[in-house]
Order: structure tokens, then C-alpha cells, then sequence
């Protein structure tokens, strides 16, 4: 039955060779214990009907969705590990498969990544991230940026403005005029700590990518005291002083009407905002979205991939259950269902995103990938946890949002306590 | 009953398989409460000299995740907040429970409604009371908002965003939650005063303050200390509601050790530098109540030999 | 009974009772207002404000509906876990806290001053240091993701405020109570039953109450050591928070919350007045 199905799958993909038959049978029927934070929403909806198309494939489908936000999901895979009982397959992201890689054992994907031809279709740099070790152990499932431009129609027509900016300066300049024309605050952004990430890592990412690679992703010493370091700061210092100062720690949604309406212009936001704002009863119409400012012309993409790790287990029908999610994660069809569903993009750069599922904000979004991949440019966020450890990035992340908060805090004291921040997590 | 005293008496062996099941009885729960309270802080101090991260190792780290903690922004905010939040809240929530309480006792119309609204935010999850006082002190949209409707446009109420004051937001939330039980705690008390201590005030043509003042304050003195005591654990432990009022912001203005070691455990995956500030805090918590049994003991020594 | 012969003035009484009382009232006006408004309105005017259409869709959604994961069952079934979990623990934890308050306030064994030390001291431990030694516990014993775990730890660890507030209670019970049953022959249970528990009501009252809503509304245990179905209702609010590509659902949320809170509050509601009768009988120390 897997045969067949997945010729299935495969025929009904355009331009892809149908990869070689696996050589063990499926006698078992497969199984699989899941566990994520995706328990409501677009992100609930997605892995629901992920498992659905798992079960359509003869699988018992078994996730346990735990509510709140990531860390609730690591205590209680923590919890699960401890007991000596992990689950057949996990949600994971960034360096910390690799840390937690060395708690408990993982399964070798290397045979099911080479049969599905997927390492040719990652970005290198996230496809890295899951292999620690040389060994494919997790699969990359969706791609979000991290630094969005939202644009609110209403608020370019008060500046009288019709080019989107494409370096800071002209993002700083269009400020300014939506400033006059009317905007009393220019950026919507919220609050949050990995909000307060991303305005910075914008910043830096625009600067210089090549310099965000070396103090963000390397953590190189010359690099975090460095000029394009400092300029971040200063960049970061205007974003925050155009942003609304009562929005204090709160989430960017509540920004949104005032954001639409024109009293307020732009956000820095990843590509998940488009379906935030769709679901709160806005229309396309009201926003454009373009990629973030970047000094040097050419797209820069700062990327978010949730990704699913799979742990060991003894059991043969959680390993078939394995090795029928770790196709299904591969597959072209799979992903584009799971990204039309919550507004990502797929992993798989060889999706074509032209048909009617996808939105436009998806397509510049893929573009901006595929040319930011072509220039080098594809980096990895700090704010979500993709860039370092979850230790290192919340010693740097509390730097960054006392930063943003404080505005006294010179863009030098910034820089300075950054340096000490990551000095001290090392 | 007597002849079976008599037998019991007679042949302890017997006696004691008699008393074994209210040995149980006492000794079990007793020790399953006390054993894990000391196996568990043990457990804590132990992971705390290790160089542990994501799960409990082995090995010996000395006093490195102390030092690490302590040179850590993060914990000096924290600590300095803890003492400015500790005592402000304690000492406010009992003025308000005092306050409800007197307010109360004064056998007004209603009484019992009224009791039961300042009761009410007790059975409230912290979770649920961080996230509406967070709505209610948001200056765009909470009270400020509210006021400046109403035509007094120079109002401020801004706390929530001020790095200085965002602290006393936390205390605003956490009286409006625990306040009740001060009020509970000091109603009983009030009602139970002496009446003939009152008569007799009365008969020396006290006024109503003195009468206060004198008698009923006093009377009052050992449920404040059990109401302190209670409060300081609320506000010790207090996480959930930090987290949704704040969460440790503007930020990290309003960070408390309770977050700190939440934060530092299981956010960051440093569990060994997590279990070092936990360990910190039961040693301020030690700092606190160590003067406090010593006085208790002082005290009892001095009523057995008076 | 004390007469109020020395009130200030009755009206300025009246007007600080009633400004406090709407004060601690707002909150639960914000709640039950949003529980009233659709998520949209919501988001699109501001966290505070009166319904513009009055969504009682809302309880519908939130009581029966709404779909975490893969299960569109509402809070129902976690209404049902919750009451699974807090009212075992809550009687045991009582029924065993005020049998330990009795046995070292009154019955007297030695070492008890010691015992009942770091029992109560035990309210002080946080909940952070005992969240992964409950995780290797609960994996010796095999109750990994049950719902009888969460029952143990819950019970366990209401042992510290249950033995506290009784024990400081059954010292105002005069010994010489105690000590004409034990001449008379009464053993341990006896005294107990006969003597303890009747005069004990008021305190098994506050206690009741007190674990009921601190085991209803506890969220951190819920969530790590049970698993899908299972959960707790306090870990169904929070799926209904914001999930990164999502507006938060307030409305329904809102309404998830009254539902929720539903059954403390009655507690309070129904029990308040013996709450306040438990502590004046037992003028706490």
C-alpha cells in the first residue's frame, strides 16, 4: 500500500523523479507518538492535518499537543526523556537539536534523506542545523522570515509615498515622511521579548550580513564590538523611538487596527503576520509586504524552521510510524499543504508556489529565499532561537530588550553590555 | 477498655502491634511530606554544584554556578526586586486587610456580599489576574485610558511601562488577589477581641481610635504574624502571575528570583545555574525566617519562665 | 456580640466599602464583558470595552466546541480531568492534614515539634525545584502521564498547608480534653473521632477550600505531567493563547475562563461566610 501511494503522491507533483522504492516492506503498521506546542490556530490545524494524511497512509496517529509556548513543550519532552520514554518523534528547532541530541538517542535518517533526494532542496545553512554530527537526525519542516516589511497602504498614502523602501536609509526617510504626513507612530511592532530580537537583528542582518553571520550566528568577539554592531543599535534605537510607548511588553496584535488604519506605518514582522492579520478581518488589501531593508541591495533572509526530531525507540511499529512522518515531512505536497495552511513557505525550494493556495505574500517571500540563498544571504534568526542555544540567545535577548526599553541606554552601553552578556553565557 | 490497658501493659510486644497502625497513621504522611520536602531541596542544592543543562549529571562544578548567577544582571534585578516587591507587598496587603476588615466589622448592610467580593479574586487563577491587570494598567487602554475619557486628559497611570515603577504594578495585582485573605484572617480576629477588654475601654470613655489603638490592635498582633507569613510565601513563590502581568518586563525591570529560576531552568536549558538561584532564594528565605523562629523561641522561653 | 458603639461616620463607611467593593470588581466585569465580544472585536477595537453584539456564542464554542489539536471537544473533557485530580487530592490532603495537625498538636509524640517544622516550612518551597524530582518519582512508581500522579504529587505537597492550618487550629482545643479521653482509655483514633473532628468544621472548611483552588487552578504540574486528553482544564486555556501565526482567540478565551473559574468561585461564593466562621474559631497563630 505505501507504494502505491506514494506514486501516487509523486505523479501529482510536477518535474520531480520518483525516488527509489524502499527496500524493507512494511509489515508493521505504523505508529507514531508526537509531541509539539501547536495545540490551536493555523499551527494546530496544520499538524492536525498532517496527522490525518498520516492515518490516510494505514498509521495510528498519537499527538499530544501541550499547550502554552515552547518551554512548556521542553519540560515535558524533558519529563518524557527522563522517564525513558520519549516520544517516536518531537518538535524541535535550531541548535538545540544538537543539544538535546546528546541527551537521549535519535535515529539516523540519512538512508530516507538520500532516498527522497532531500538535501539538495535545503538551504545549507538550515540544513546544518539538523544534521549535528553529519547525520541527518530532525527534518525541516517550515520556513518563516523573521524580518518582514509591512507596509500599511493608508499610512503610504498620509506620507505620499509609493516606492517601497529597500536599504534603512530609505526606510529611516519614509519614517519620517509618514511622520509629517500624519502617522503618530510610525512602527507598529509590539513588545515581546523576541519582538524586541527581531528589530535588532533587522537592523544588523540589513547592515551587513556578513557581519550579522559573524557576531550573531559565530559570536565572534571582533565582530559583536564591531561598527555594523554598533550601527544596529543606533537603528534599532530609531525603531524604537518611532513605536507607540504605551504598547510596553504586549504582542503585536493589538498594534494591528491602529496599523491598518493608517495610524500607524510599518512593522518588522516574519511572514506569519499576514495570516494574523487575515484572521483578524483585515484584507490583503490593506498592507503590502515586502522584504526587510537590507543596505546592500539584494534581499537578506533572516530564517525560522520548525523542524521534527525523531528519538529512538525499540518499538517497530513507532519505527515504521518513523519512517512513514519522515517521508511525509519530505514530500512536496505535504509541505505545500502544511505552508498553505499557516502561511510559511516550504523548506523544499523546489516548490512552485504559482498556484491559487498561495498568497502573494508568500511568493515574495519564497523569492526573497531563493535570491537571498543565491547571495549568501540567508541567515539564521537569533530572536527564534535559531542562531544559538536558548541559553545564549536570552542572555542576548535580555541586552536587547532592556535595550529597546531603556531609552537612555546609549547604543554604545549596548553594545558593550552584549559583549558581557555573551562573555557570560559562553 | 481498662481490663485491655491493663493486658497492653502486660506485654508490650502486644502493645506495640497495637499501636502500629496510629504509628502509621501519624508517622507516614508526616514523612512523605517532610522526606520529599528534604530529599527534593537536597536534589536542588545537589544539581546546583553540578554542570548540568538540559537534564541532571553528574559531576562537580564547585562553586562556579553560583558566581555565574550572582554576576548576572538577570539575578541582581531580581534580588533587589524581591526586597522592594517583598516588603511593599506585605506591609500594603495587611494595611488592606486591615483596612477591609475594620471596614467590615462595622456590622454595615450587606455584609456578607460584600465579603464575598473581596474573597473573590482568591479563587482566581494567577494566570487570569496578571493578564486583566495587564489590560486594566496598560496605559493606552486600561484606567488611564479611562480617565482621560472622561475629560481629566493630564491624568497619568503609566506604571506598567515605567521601568522604576512597573515593580509596584505586580504589587497593585497582588493585593487586589490576596488582600481577602488578609481581610478573612483579620475579621476573625476582630470578632473574637475580648468584649469585656472593650467594656471596660469604653467605661474609661475611650474614643473610637483609641479603642482601636489599645485594645482591638493589639488583641490582633499574632494573626498579623500568621498573615505576614502567608504573604511572604505568596510573595516568594509568586510566578504564574509575574509572568502574565509582566513577564519579567519592560525588559527585564521586573524580574523577580521565582522567574529567574524558572527562566534559568527550563528556558534557557541551564538547569545547574537554575538550581544555584533557587538555592539563593531559600537562602533569603532562611534570612528572613531564621530571626523570626529565634524570636519565637525566645518568646516561649520567656513565657514558660515567667 | 459587640456593640457598635464607637462607629466613625456610617456614610463615609458605606462610601469606602462601596468605591473598594466596585474596585475589586472590575476585573471580573473586564473577563466577563470580553466573554461577551467576538475575538474580532477584539482585536480590532481594544482589550477593554462594552460588547458591540452580544457573542453568547461564545460559552457555546468554549463549553463544547473548540478544537485543540486534533480534539473539538471544548473545555468539557478538561472540566471532567480537573475535577478527576482536585477533589481526591483535596480530601485526602485535608482528611490527612488535619489527622497529622491533631496528632502534634494534641496527641504529642516525640520529635513532633521537629516534624511539623518542616512540614510547614515546606510552603516556602517553589514549585520550580520540585518539578524534575517529581518527574524521576513519578517515573519509579510507573505513573508517568496519569492522572493518579498528578493526585499523589497534589496530595503530597498539600500536606504542608493542610497540617498548617489545622495544627494551628487544634492548639486552641484545650488539652485537658485530650488528657480525661487518654485516662479514660481512648486510644489515638478514638480522641479523633469522638473529640478532634467535631470540633473541627470551620478549619476543614478553609482548608477544603483553600487546596480546592490552589489544585484547580494550578497549571505547571497539569501541563508537564499528563498528556493530550488528560490535561488539566488550566492547560486547555492557554492552547486557546496565541499561537505565533495566530490572533489570539480573546473572546472565546474569555469565556473558556469564566467556565473554568466557574467552580472556584462558587466555592468562595458558597463558602466564604464559613471561611471567615473557621478562622474566628480558630484565631489562627
Amino acid at each position: 500500500m505505501n507504494k502505491i501511494t506514494r506514486r501516487a503522491m509523486l505523479a501529482s507533483t510536477t518535474g520531480l523523479i520518483a525516488a527509489p522504492r524502499l527496500a524493507r516492506a512494511q509489515a508493521v503498521k505504523p505508529r507514531l507518538t508526537v509531541i509539539s506546542q501547536w495545540s490551536a490556530g493555523s499551527d494546530g490545524a496544520a499538524i492536525t492535518a498532517l496527522g490525518k494524511k498520516f492515518e490516510e497512509k494505514g498509521g495510528t496517529w498519537q499527538h499530544s499537543p501541550v499547550p502554552g509556548f515552547t518551554t512548556e513543550m521542553m519540560n515535558k519532552l524533558r519529563a518524557q526523556i527522563m522517564a525513558g520514554d520519549p516520544p517516536a518523534c518531537s518538535q524541535l528547532k535550531g541548535p538545540e537539536i544538537a543539544a538535546w541530541s546528546k541527551i537521549a538517542a535519535t535515529v539516523n535518517l540519512d538512508a530516507l534523506v538520500a532516498a527522497a533526494g532531500y538535501e539538495k532542496v535545503v538551504a545549507p545553512d538550515l540544513a546544518r542545523l539538523h544534521k549535528p554530527g553529519g547525520k541527518w537526525i530532525s527534518l525541516p519542516l517550515q520556513i518563516y522570515s523573521t524580518n518582514m516589511l509591512f507596509l500599511s497602504k493608508r499610512a503610504m498614502d498620509k506620507a505620499k509615498a509609493d516606492r517601497i523602501p529597500v536599504t534603512w536609509a530609505e526606510f529611516n526617510a519614509l519614517a519620517e515622511n509618514m511622520k509629517a504626513g500624519g502617522v503618530t507612530y510610525p512602527i507598529a511592532n509590539g513588545g515581546t521579548r523576541p519582538d524586541d530580537g527581531q528589530k535588532f537583528e533587522a537592523a544588523l542582518a540589513g547592515i551587513s550580513p556578513a557581519a550579522y553571520r559573524a557576531a550573531m550566528m559565530t559570536l565572534d568577539e571582533k565582530a559583536l564590538k564591531g561598527p555594523e554592531v554598533k550601527a544596529a543599535f543606533a537603528q534599532a534605537r530609531r525603531i524604537a523611538d518611532w513605536m507607540d510607548p504605551n504598547t510596553a511588553a504586549q504582542h503585536y496584535s493589538v498594534n494591528l487596527p491602529r496599523f491598518v488604519a493608517g495610524d500607524m506605518g510599518m512593522m518588522i514582522q516574519g511572514g506569519w503576520a499576514q495570516g494574523v492579520l487575515l484572521n483578524a478581518g483585515f484584507k490583503l488589501d490593506d498592507f503590502i509586504i515586502a522584504p526587510g531593508p537590507c543596505d546592500n541591495g539584494k534581499p537578506v533572509f533572516l530564517l525560522n524552521a520548525d523542524a521534527f526530531i525523531f528519538w529512538q525507540r525499540k518499538e517497530p511499529d513507532l519505527q515504521a510510524g518513523q519512517t512513514l512522518m519522515a517521508q511525509l515531512v519530505m514530500d512536496p505536497a505535504i509541505q505545500t499543504m502544511y505552508s498553505q495552511i499557516t502561511g510559511s513557505i516550504p523548506v523544499r525550494t523546489d516548490v512552485d508556489l504559482s498556484g491559487a493556495g498561495w498568497s502573494d505574500g508568500q511568493r515574495r517571500t519564497a523569492a526573497a529565499l531563493k535570491e537571498a540563498v543565491a547571495a549568501n544571504q540567508a541567515v539564521l534568526s537569533l530572536a527564534h532561537n535559531m542562531a544559538q542555544e536558548n541559553g545564549m540567545t536570552a542572555a542576548i535577548i535580555d541586552v536587547l530588550t532592556e535595550y529597546v526599553k531603556n531609552k537612555a541606554m546609549t547604543p554604545d552601553q549596548g553594545v558593550a553590555r552584549l559583549s558581557n552578556a555573551v562573555e557570560g553565557a559562553r | 477498655m481498662p481490663a485491655a490497658a491493663r493486658t497492653d501493659r502486660r506485654r508490650p510486644a502486644v502493645a506495640a502491634v497495637r499501636r502500629l497502625p496510629e504509628f502509621l497513621t501519624i508517622w507516614v504522611p508526616l514523612l512523605l511530606s517532610a522526606g520529599h520536602l528534604i530529599s527534593f531541596a537536597l536534589w536542588t542544592i545537589w544539581v546546583s554544584f553540578t554542570p548540568s543543562t538540559l537534564v541532571p549529571v553528574s559531576g562537580w562544578v564547585g562553586l562556579r554556578n553560583y558566581t555565574a548567577m550572582v554576576a548576572t544582571r538577570n539575578w541582581q534585578i531580581a534580588f533587589d526586586n524581591l526586597l522592594v516587591f517583598g516588603s511593599g507587598f506585605v506591609l500594603l496587603s495587611v494595611l488592606m486587610g486591615l483596612l477591609l476588615a475594620i471596614l467590615l466589622d462595622q456590622r454595615i448592610r450587606g455584609e456578607n456580599v460584600f465579603r464575598s467580593i473581596f474573597l473573590y479574586p482568591l479563587a482566581v487563577s494567577f494566570v487570569v489576574t496578571g493578564t486583566v491587570w495587564s489590560w486594566l494598567l496598560n496605559p493606552g487602554i486600561g484606567i488611564q485610558k479611562l480617565v482621560n475619557g472622561l475629560g481629566w486628559t493630564s491624568f497619568r497611570f503609566d506604571w506598567l511601562i515605567d521601568r522604576e515603577m512597573a515593580i509596584w504594578t505586580i504589587v497593585i495585582a497582588a493585593i487586589w488577589q490576596s488582600s481577602g485573605f488578609a481581610m478573612a484572617l483579620f475579621l476573625a480576629g476582630l470578632r473574637s477581641v475580648d468584649p469585656d477588654l472593650i467594656k471596660a475601654a469604653q467605661i474609661d470613655g475611650a474614643g473610637p481610635i483609641r479603642m482601636y489603638r489599645r485594645v482591638i490592635l493589639p488583641t490582633l498582633w499574632p494573626i498579623t504574624v500568621t498573615v505576614v507569613v502567608i504573604q511572604l510565601q505568596f510573595a516568594i513563590t509568586t510566578f504564574d502571575l509575574v509572568r502574565a502581568l509582566t513577564g519579567g518586563g519592560p525588559g527585564t525591570a521586573t524580574q523577580l528570583p521565582a522567574l529567574v529560576v524558572y527562566d534559568f531552568m527550563f528556558q534557557r536549558g541551564l538547569l545547574a545555574r537554575g538550581a544555584a538561584a533557587a538555592v539563593l532564594m531559600l537562602l533569603i528565605l532562611l534570612a528572613v525566617l531564621l530571626p523570626y523562629a529565634a524570636w519565637r523561641y525566645l518568646q516561649r522561653r520567656q513565657s514558660a519562665h515567667a | 456580640m459587640r456593640e457598635t458603639t464607637f462607629t466613625p461616620n456610617r456614610l463615609l463607611v458605606y462610601l469606602a466599602v462601596l468605591l473598594l467593593a466596585a474596585a475589586y470588581l472590575v476585573p471580573l466585569l473586564v473577563v466577563v464583558l470580553n466573554s461577551l465580544r467576538t475575538s474580532e472585536e477584539i482585536a480590532q477595537t481594544s482589550m477593554i470595552g462594552w460588547p458591540k453584539q452580544w457573542a453568547w456564542g461564545n460559552y457555546v464554542i468554549a463549553w463544547g466546541d473548540f478544537c485543540i489539536a486534533q480534539t473539538c471537544a471544548g473545555i468539557r473533557p478538561y472540566m471532567l480531568n480537573s475535577a478527576l485530580v482536585t477533589l481526591p487530592a483535596t480530601l485526602i490532603s485535608t482528611l490527612l492534614g488535619s489527622v497529622a495537625g491533631y496528632a502534634v498538636s494534641l496527641w504529642r509524640f516525640r520529635g513532633d515539634r521537629w516534624i511539623y517544622g518542616v512540614v510547614a516550612l515546606g510552603i516556602f518551597l517553589p514549585q520550580q525545584m520540585r518539578l524534575l524530582p517529581w518527574t524521576v518519582v513519578l517515573r519509579d512508581l510507573n505513573l508517568t502521564n496519569t492522572l493518579t500522579g498528578l493526585v499523589m504529587i497534589h496530595t503530597i505537597q498539600g500536606l504542608s498547608f493542610t497540617t498548617l492550618f489545622c495544627r494551628n487550629y487544634y492548639v486552641a482545643i484545650p488539652q485537658e480534653l485530650i488528657r480525661a479521653a487518654r485516662i479514660d482509655g481512648a486510644g489515638f483514633y478514638r480522641v479523633f473521632w469522638r473529640i478532634v473532628l467535631p470540633l473541627s468544621p470551620p478549619i476543614l472548611i478553609v482548608t477544603v477550600i483553600w487546596q480546592f483552588t490552589h489544585i484547580w487552578n494550578e497549571f505547571l504540574y497539569g501541563v508537564t505531567f499528563t498528556t493530550g486528553q488528560q490535561q488539566p482544564v488550566t492547560a486547555a486555556l492557554i492552547a486557546l493563547s496565541a499561537s505565533v501565526a495566530d490572533i489570539p482567540q480573546h473572546g472565546v478565551q474569555s469565556a473558556a475562563v469564566m467556565i473554568a473559574a466557574l467552580p472556584t468561585l462558587l466555592v468562595y461564593l458558597f463558602g466564604g461566610r464559613y471561611f471567615v466562621r473557621g478562622l474566628t474559631a480558630g484565631a489562627v497563630k
